[in-house]
C-alpha cells in the first residue's frame, strides 16, 4: 500500500519507468538460466526503483532525454540490486521484500555469482556514457558505499558507539548512492553545475532521512509489514539510531547489552521492539530525520520551481512519513 | 630479460596491485586478496617479449588483475558456514576490489576497457553459475567452461591491445594449471566444481584421474610446441616452461607412484 501511495506521487513518469522496467529485464538477460532466473527473481520482487526516480527528475532540471537519462536510471537500479543479493549472503536473510532471497532460493555460490553478474551488466551498460566525470562520481560511490559496508561490520555490536559513527555510516551505506543518482542525472541532461550541486545535497539529505526511517521502521513496523522479523538489525547486532537513543535509559541499556550476545527467542525480540517502541528514542530518530528532510527541502528552494521540484518535494515528505 | 628481473618485474606488479587494494579490515579478517604470480607473467608476456608497452597498459594490466582477485574473493563465499566476519568481509572484498577496478581505469580514462571486462566478467560468472545448474555437461563443455573461467579476462585484454598472438599460448597454460590444481586436488581425495563434473561425465575417479594426465600430458606438448613458435628470447623461454608450467608426464608419475 505504501509503495503504491509513493508510486502515485510519481505517476509523471509512469512511461519513462515502464520503459526503465524493460531495460532492467532486458540488461539482465543472461547465457545462463539460473542466473537469469535469479536476477528475474530480483527483479520481480519489486522495489521503489527511487534511484531511476531521481536520476529521472534530476534530468528535468536539464535537456532531459530518456534515452539519455535510462543510460545513468538503469546500471544504478541494477547497482543497487547487485548489492542486495550480494548484502543478503552477508546478513544471511532468508526473505527480502515478503519472498524467498536468492541465497535462499538457490545458494551463496549463486547470489554471489549474480550479483557480479548484475554489476558487470550495470558497468557495460553505463560505459555507453561518454563523460569521464560521470565514471569518476560513480566508481567513487561504489568504493565508498563498500566502505561504509565494511565499517558497518567492524561496528556490529558495539553498543557504545556515537552518533557520528553511525551518521558517517549511513551517509555511505545509503546517502551516497542516492545522492550520486541526483547528481548522475544533472550531469547527464547537462544542467549548470550549481544546479546539480543543489540536486547532489538534496540526494545526499533525503538519503540520510530515508536511512534513518528505515532504522525506526525496525522497531514501529510488524514482521509483516516489513516481510521479515521487526528488529531484525538490532539481532544481526546493527546498532541503529533507534538504539543510540534508547540506551540512554539505563534499564533499555542493560536490556540491549544482555540481549546483544545471545541467540533471542520469538519473545525476547518482539519485548525489545516494544520497550525501544515505547521509549523516547522514536520520536528523537524521527526528530533527526526532519532534521535532514527540511536541509532536502532547502536544497530544493534553490531550484526553479517545476513539476519534477514538486515531485521531489513530496517524495520528500512522503519519505518522512511513510510507514513502512 | 634474465631470469631475475623477469622474476622481479612481476613481483613489483603484485606489490603494486596489493597496495592499490589495500584495506586495513579486509587485510585482517579475509584471505587477502588473490594475486596470482601465473596471472601477472601472462599480463607482463608481451612487454617480458619486447612488445610496445606503457605506464598506462601496465596500469591497466594491473586492473585486470583486481578484477581476477575481486571474482576470486566471491568464489572463496562458503555454503552453509555460520555468519562470520571472515564470510562477510570476503563478499565485501569482492565489492570493494570492483570498485577499485572501476576507479583505477575511470582515472586512466580508459572507459572501453571497462566495457570489455565488464562483458568478459559476465561471460566467467555466467560459467561459474553453471556448476550449479542440474546438468551433466560433456567434456567438451567442461573445457570451455574451464577456458573462460581461467582466461576470459586476460584475453579480453590482450584482444583490447592489439596483443592477441599471445592468447593460444595463455588459453594452454592457464587451462593447464587448472587441471593441474584440479588432479593434485582429486590425489589428495579433495572436492571442486571441475572434479564433480568430470566424474558425472566420465563416470568414475579412475577415469578422471587417468583424463587428467593425459589432458595435462597434451596440453604441456601443445605448451612446449607453442612456445618455440614465438620468437622469444631463452631466458624468457626458459621462464615460461619451467617456472610458470613445470610438468611431468604420466611416465615419470607412474614411476614416481611406483
Amino acid at each position: 500500500m505504501e509503495k503504491m501511495k509513493l508510486k502515485l506521487l510519481y505517476s509523471d513518469l509512469k512511461p519513462e519507468l515502464e520503459m526503465i522496467e524493460k531495460e532492467l529485464e532486458q540488461a539482465v538477460d543472461s547465457n545462463s538460466h539460473l542466473l537469469n532466473d535469479a536476477s528475474l527473481h530480483l527483479l520481480q520482487a519489486g522495489g521503489k526503483r527511487i534511484r531511476p526516480v531521481f536520476v529521472l527528475l534530476a534530468g528535468k532540471f536539464g535537456d532531459y532525454n530518456i534515452d539519455v537519462m535510462k543510460q545513468v536510471a538503469v546500471p544504478l537500479e541494477l547497482i543497487h540490486m547487485a548489492s542486495l543479493v550480494h548484502d543478503d549472503v552477508i546478513d544471511d536473510s532468508e526473505m527480502r521484500r515478503g519472498q524467498l532471497t536468492v541465497k535462499a532460493q538457490w545458494n551463496n555460490s549463486v547470489a554471489m555469482y549474480t550479483g557480479d553478474f548484475i554489476l558487470a551488466r550495470a558497468l557495460e551498460y553505463i560505459t555507453k556514457v561518454d563523460i569521464p566525470n560521470i565514471h569518476e562520481i560513480l566508481s567513487k560511490t561504489m568504493i565508498e558505499v563498500c566502505r561504509g559496508e565494511i565499517i558497518q561490520i567492524e561496528d556490529k555490536y558495539k553498543l557504545d558507539q556515537n552518533m557520528r559513527d553511525y551518521l558517517r555510516r549511513i551517509k555511505r551505506k545509503t546517502a551516497l548512492l542516492i545522492s550520486s543518482s541526483c547528481e548522475l542525472g544533472a550531469l547527464v541532461s547537462g544542467t549548470d553545475e550549481k544546479t546539480a550541486a543543489h540536486l547532489r545535497r538534496f540526494g545526499y539529505f533525503i538519503g540520510m532521512s530515508f536511512q534513518i526511517i528505515d532504522d525506526i521502521l525496525d522497531f514501529t513496523s510488524t514482521d509483516e509489514e516489513l516481510g521479515k522479523p521487526a528488529g531484525s538489525d538490532f539481532i544481526q547486532g546493527n546498532i541503529t539510531l533507534p538504539v543510540l537513543f534508547a540506551r540512554k535509559d539505563k534499564e533499555i541499556y542493560q536490556l540491549l547489552k544482555e540481549s546483544l550476545y545471545k541467540e533471542l527467542t520469538d519473545e525476547e525480540r518482539l519485548y525489545i521492539v516494544q520497550r525501544i517502541r515505547k521509549s523516547p528514542a522514536i520520536k528523537e530518530s524521527r526528530a533527526i530525520s526532519e532534521r535532514y528532510l527540511n536541509k532536502a527541502l532547502k536544497e530544493l528552494a534553490y531550484l526553479p520551481k517545476s513539476t519534477a521540484n514538486k515531485t521531489m518535494r513530496n517524495i520528500a515528505f512522503f519519505i518522512g512519513k511513510r510507514k513502512f | 630479460m634474465n631470469l631475475q628481473q623477469i622474476q622481479s618485474k612481476i613481483t613489483s606488479m603484485e606489490i603494486d596491485v596489493l597496495k592499490a587494494v589495500q584495506q586495513r579490515t579486509l587485510e585482517k579478517y579475509t584471505a587477502g586478496p588473490s594475486v596470482e604470480q601465473t596471472r601477472l607473467f601472462f599480463l607482463l608476456l608481451p612487454f617480458l617479449d619486447g612488445k610496445q608497452w606503457s605506464g598506462k597498459i601496465e596500469a591497466s594490466a594491473k586492473t585486470v588483475s583486481i578484477v581476477y582477485a575481486a571474482l576470486h574473493a566471491h568464489d572463496q563465499v562458503k555454503e552453509d558456514a555460520p555468519v562470520t566476519k571472515k564470510q562477510q568481509l570476503t563478499v565485501l572484498a569482492g565489492d570493494f576490489y570492483s570498485g577499485i577496478y572501476y576507479y583505477m581505469l575511470t582515472n586512466l580514462k580508459n572507459i572501453p576497457l571497462i566495457q570489455r571486462l565488464a562483458t568478459a566478467i559476465v561471460h566467467v560468472s555466467e560459467k561459474k553459475a553453471s556448476f550449479y545448474e542440474d546438468t551433466i555437461q560433456s567434456i567438451a563443455d567442461i573445457d570451455e567452461t574451464v577456458e573462460v573461467i581461467e582466461t576470459e579476462l586476460l584475453t579480453a585484454f590482450y584482444d583490447f591491445y592489439g596483443y592477441d598472438e599471445y592468447t593460444p599460448l595463455a588459453k594452454l597454460a592457464l587451462n593447464y594449471l587448472r587441471y593441474a590444481e584440479e588432479l593434485e586436488c582429486l590425489q589428495r581425495d579433495g572436492q571442486t566444481h571441475v572434479l564433480r563434473l568430470l566424474k558425472q561425465s566420465l563416470q568414475n575417479d579412475l577415469h578422471t584421474e587417468n583424463w587428467l594426465i593425459d589432458k595435462l600430458d597434451h596440453l604441456h606438448s601443445q605448451i612446449v610446441k607453442c612456445v618455440n613458435g614465438y620468437a622469444f628470447d631463452y631466458e624468457l623461454k626458459h621462464f615460461m616452461l619451467h617456472q610458470i608450467t613445470p610438468h611431468q608426464h604420466r611416465a615419470e608419475q607412474l614411476t614416481r607412484e611406483g
